[in-house]
């Protein structure tokens, strides 16, 4: 190094800036690019390298442009190749010491040796902090021989006589490499936290855009696409199994059709417990680096709590339906083998008689018998019917088949239907003469008159009124059916819709408990609304039937031509 | 007709056919079994029956493709068995050529009658087309455009005039929505039902005696309308 510019450069100004220019330029070049390398190191992608080289601008470029591609060619090669890179980056520490022994050997300043040490630290100081820490101490090495061979007597050898100057040596050995040390270990914790910061950063952008996610395929998308942010690359897909109903998603990042190449990296989406899927992923070139690899599995492992998430909540969603289903069946075997056992009963003790040899029935008693069976066998089809029909309100299997209904036409039938049971009450029907049609499902709209009645004849007394009105409210029709039943407490108005709900002892009123409940999931798949209200003097259900089909009134009838 | 008619009862369920052979054997009906649709299909050919009873859901075949089968090559009358809310599958069974329906459970006395009227309508089938129809107190005189209701003149319009003749013609008998508005409206109104309501709400203005509480024209939920001549 010494001998570089060791007899040269004695006088003036000139001399010592040709050898600047001869070796800053080469030396500014490669601490640019290296620097760079040392920039790309660190992973902090987010802040790319400026276009104007900072440690440079000001070192002239003439003569030497057209090595200059060259130079950036060569070192674009040697991106690929770490090693290399790192001994650029000694050689910009050792070029930088050289620098300063040149200068100061051009200069001969007549400073003390104290000062001279002081400014050997600079360069050991710059090297720490452009190149990093080993360089740095490589630095504070050549600097330590370069004071040495120059100023310490006796001169241009590395001997030491005097004892003053081998303190003052060893004491700036030691200040620069612990400088070397301090500096650089500052430099690399920075760098080391901002790339930290930096995953940090990714690692919260997936996380807030993983979380509201609600469903499979929408969190593989997310992860795909955080993962092409984050990771700089071409291509990213995530696989996900096929797994208790859900099928096999494949999420790619651009859109694009499958990639033939073999991906850059790949790592499973997997949990604790289970394997969810695949993270592939395609780099324009090189590899990942650790930091990224580990980057790359926190965002997997990431992936796939959010898909376990998504699975937990649905499996606890399914859970309880079947809890709740659970609760239902158990409620209404208990109802419904009370329910179904009373009119068998009946009917058993009926049959069996009127088949026993022992008596003789007359005619009034054998008719009587035989209207018993017949009855319960009725009420035995309208258990079943409930049943039925509760069974697919439950499973969402309810779909009205709506064509346009006269509503007189439904009541008038339902009340014919329904003559022997409402005998002991006096129904009255009011329904306008110019009441539109409605769209309905004929069957279930009778059903749920058919339910209604049966409360009221149930909880109503005999011999009182039960009245049924309707009349139309903007778009919907308004259906009112009153009886003279004592007033339901306030609190419990919305829940008799609930199944198996009763206000009274069950013991003195029969049923399943799910009529009410019927008209309810009735009317809501007819997209009307049920509900009921004590008013004075009576107690009333209300609702309601939309009277469009599909946004649509009915067509006016067509008068056909005579003929 | 010589003697008793038989009866071809398709249905896998041995209580049904144990119950209805007893009942119809009872009722001077010779009654043919069969379990599945196949077996149904196959006696069929073997033994033409004066009428089937069949049963919508069967083990091996959908009871309208039975229906549909016995169709392609015979006019024997149809009666089918169905359960409550299966209205979709009556009104397709009775579209591809069945002549009437049943819910189970239903009172023996209204199979009896629907066997009857089916036989019957069988019968006059073979018979030529009449130009004067009575149905029960109602009589329409195709020739001479006039319908009267127990010898008096009612004023119809063309329509409603069309859509009674039509009624009457097919008396006691089921008739899907979609069939009466083909047959008097035309093939492009086929869904209009809403027109069915508003001509049968008329029709009944001028027959019923309360039109509310209907005993002529009867509405068969989710199906059709069935004109109520006698039985």
């Amino acid at each position: 190094m010494g001998e570089v510019g060791g007899g040269e450069a004695t006088t003036g100004f000139e001399p010592v800036i040709r050898v600047l220019q001869t070796l800053a330029l080469p030396l500014g070049h490669v601490a640019w690019n290296a620097w760079i390398l040392a920039y790309k190191d660190s992973l902090v992608k987010e802040s790319p390298p400026q276009e104007s080289p900072p440690l440079s601008p000001q070192l002239p470029r003439s003569g030497l442009e057209s090595t200059h591609p060259a130079i950036m060619h060569i070192l674009t090669n040697l991106t690929q190749n770490k090693i290399i890179a790192l001994l650029l980056r000694f050689l910009a520490a050792i070029l930088t010491i050289a620098a300063i022994t040149l200068v100061l050997q051009a200069f001969k300043p007549e400073w003390t040796n104290q000062v001279i040490v002081l400014i050997y630290l600079l360069p050991v100081m710059l090297s720490t902090v452009l190149w990093g820490l080993v360089p740095g101490i490589l630095a504070a090495f050549l600097a330590f021989l370069a004071f040495n061979y120059y100023y310490l007597v006796p001169l241009n050898t590395f001997q030491v006589h005097a004892t003053q100057d081998l303190i003052l040596l060893t004491i700036f050995l030691i200040v620069a490499v612990v400088l070397a040390q301090l500096i650089g270990q500052a430099r690399q914790g920075e760098r080391l936290a901002r790339s930290r910061e930096w995953e940090a950063t990714r690692m919260y952008e997936l996380i807030s855009a993983l979380a509201p996610l609600q469903d499979i395929s929408a969190v593989a998308q997310a992860l795909a696409d955080r993962t092409r942010e984050a990771f700089d690359c071409t291509q990213v897909e995530v696989t996900t199994l096929e797994k208790k109903g859900d099928p096999s998603i494949t999420a790619r990042a651009p859109e694009s059709d499958s990639v033939n190449l073999a991906p850059t990296a790949r790592i499973r989406i997997e949990t604790a417990r289970e394997k969810e899927g695949e993270l592939r992923l395609w780099l324009a070139e090189g590899n990942l680096s650790a930091e990224e690899q580990r980057l790359l599995a926190a965002f997997a492992s990431q992936g796939a709590l959010s898909i376990e998430r998504i699975r937990l909540a649905r499996g606890e969603k399914r859970s309880r339906l079947l809890e709740e289903s659970d609760k239902l069946k158990s409620s209404l075997l208990n109802s419904v083998s009370h329910e179904l056992r009373t009119p068998l009963a009946a009917i058993k003790a009926s049959v069996s008689s009127l088949r026993s040899q022992t008596v003789d029935w007359n005619a009034p008693e054998r008719s009587e018998l035989l209207a018993t069976i017949e009855e319960e066998t009725d009420h035995l089809n309208l258990l079943v019917g409930n049943l039925l029909d509760m069974s697919r309100i439950e499973s969402g299997a309810l779909k009205p088949h709506r064509t346009w209904n006269a509503l007189s036409e439904i009541v008038w039938g339902v009340a014919g239907k329904m003559r022997t049971q409402l005998q002991d009450h006096q129904l009255m029907i009011n329904l306008p003469g110019d009441l539109p049609l409605v769209p309905t499902d004929y069957v279930m709209i009778e059903q749920v008159f058919i339910n209604l009645l049966s409360n009221s004849i149930k909880y109503a007394a005999p011999g009182t009124r039960i009245e049924i009105s309707a009349g139309t409210e903007l778009d919907f029709m308004h259906v009112r059916l009153a009886n003279q039943s004592p007033p339901v407490p306030e609190d419990h108005l919305a829940l008799i819709f609930e199944k198996f709900h009763r206000i009274t002892a069950a013991d003195r009123v029969t049923g399943t408990g799910l009529g009410l409940s019927i008209c309810k999931g009735m009317i809501e798949a007819h997209g009307g609304k049920i509900w009921a209200a004590n008013e004075p003097g009576r107690f009333v259900f209300h609702f309601t039937l939309p009277l469009t089909l599909d946004g649509a009134l009915p067509d006016s009838p067509r008068e056909i031509d005579n003929g | 007709m010589d003697k008793d008619p038989t009866i071809l009862l398709i249905d896998d369920e041995p209580q049904i056919l144990r119950a209805l052979k007893t009942i119809l054997a009872a009722n001077h009906f010779k009654v043919a079994l069969a379990a599945t649709g196949e077996q149904g299909i196959a006696m069929a050919v073997a033994q033409p029956p004066d009428l089937i009873i069949l049963d919508l859901t069967l083990p091996d075949m959908d009871g309208i493709a039975v229906a549909e089968a016995v169709r392609e090559w015979s006019r024997v009358p149809i009666i089918v068995l169905s359960v409550r809310d299966n209205e979709k599958d009556k009104v397709a069974a009775l579209d591809k050529g069945a002549d009437d329906y049943l819910t189970k459970p239903f009172g023996i006395e209204e199979l009896l009658a629907r066997i009857r009227v089916a036989l019957r309508h069988s019968e006059q089938a073979i018979g030529n087309k009449q130009s004067i129809i009575k149905a029960g107190p109602v009589t329409v005189d195709l020739a001479r455009h006039v319908a009267t209701m127990r010898g008096e003149e009612i004023r119809l319009t063309a329509t409603e005039f069309k859509l009674l003749a039509y009624l009457t013609a097919h008396a006691d008998r089921v008739l899907t929505h979609q069939a009466i508005l083909t047959q008097v409206w035309g093939f492009e109104d086929f869904d209009h039902v809403e027109y069915l309501r508003v001509y049968v709400g008329q029709l009944r203005k001028k027959l019923e005696q309360n039109p509310d509480d209907p005993q002529l024209i009867l509405t068969e939920p989710g199906v059709g309308y069935r004109f109520k001549a006698g039985e």
